[in-house]
């Protein structure tokens, strides 16, 4: 996850992972796509890809041929959507045992039915 | 994923679940290993997860027991969320004698949304789509 995460940082990694998000496409097509930028150096952001296991890669005869990994790409979303999703869960069973101590010790600045509204300390 | 949104009911008022949001010792209680928060503008938000992986923003709006809204990232090196990055908005709705917990992580940086490639912000919604099972389709920008 470390990984996918890092080799997302590059923005032409991102933009690699897009154009093979729904098709699978050959490495000199992907090069194609990025005048500015050598092919070395297209083949080395789909090494990194690779390596991360964001993109797969599938030989026919001398070429190389790359698509997304949905797996991975939906190990990320998880990661993600978990740090919050798990991180809410614990902060209700805290809250939860925190509220249940004042309501069994009353006599302790009890809450009533209203949290108050403004301001207040 | 350009907006995500959580929401929890806690059975619990808005006064007893506040401090869990902006005192550290109560932060430690369900997120967090070490926590530094100073929960006024401008003041620092740096939640550190095992030890590691450190949360970091700052302090944008404070609103006892109604909402806290702070920046987000990872401080890690070439991390795609940097520190500070985004904005995560946590909002409190009594609900009888619960509340309703909103949290809502948003955004990216400009300079990645306005990135030529199309930016993290747009990769996340195919993601987004792409993970719960649809087809995010032929990018077609």
């Amino acid at each position: 996850m470390d990984a996918a995460l890092k080799a997302l940082a590059e923005p032409r990694r991102r933009a690699i992972l897009k154009l093979v998000w729904s098709q699978e496409l050959p490495a000199t097509e992907i090069a194609a796509q990025f005048g500015d930028v050598s092919r070395p150096a297209i083949s080395q952001h789909l090494a990194v890809l690779k390596e991360a296991e964001l993109v797969t890669e599938r030989r026919d005869g001398t070429r190389r041929l790359y698509r997304a990994n949905p797996q991975t790409m939906a190990e990320l979303r998880a990661f993600l959507d978990d740090y919050w999703t798990s991180g809410l869960e614990r902060l209700r069973d805290a809250a939860e045992a925190a509220e249940d101590r004042k309501r069994k010790t009353p006599n302790k600045q009890t809450p009533t039915k209203q949290a108050p509204k403004k301001g207040e300390k | 994923m350009a907006e995500l949104v959580r929401e929890i009911l806690i059975d619990a008022t808005p006064e007893t679940i506040w401090p869990f949001l902006v005192e550290p010792e109560q932060h430690l209680q369900w997120m967090g290993t070490e926590a530094e928060l100073d929960p006024r503008p401008g003041g620092v938000y740096r939640v550190l997860v095992h030890g590691e992986n450190p949360g970091v923003g700052e302090f944008v709006e404070v609103v006892p027991q109604e909402k806290v809204l702070f920046t987000f990232g990872w401080d890690i090196p070439e991390h795609p969320i940097p520190a500070g990055s985004t904005t995560v908005e946590i909002s409190l709705h009594p609900e009888g004698e619960k509340t309703l917990v909103r949290l809502v992580h948003r955004g990216l940086p400009d300079d990645a949304v306005s990135d030529h490639t199309g930016g993290w912000d747009h990769f996340l919604d195919r993601l987004a789509t792409a993970a719960t099972g649809g087809d995010p389709g032929p990018d077609v920008r």
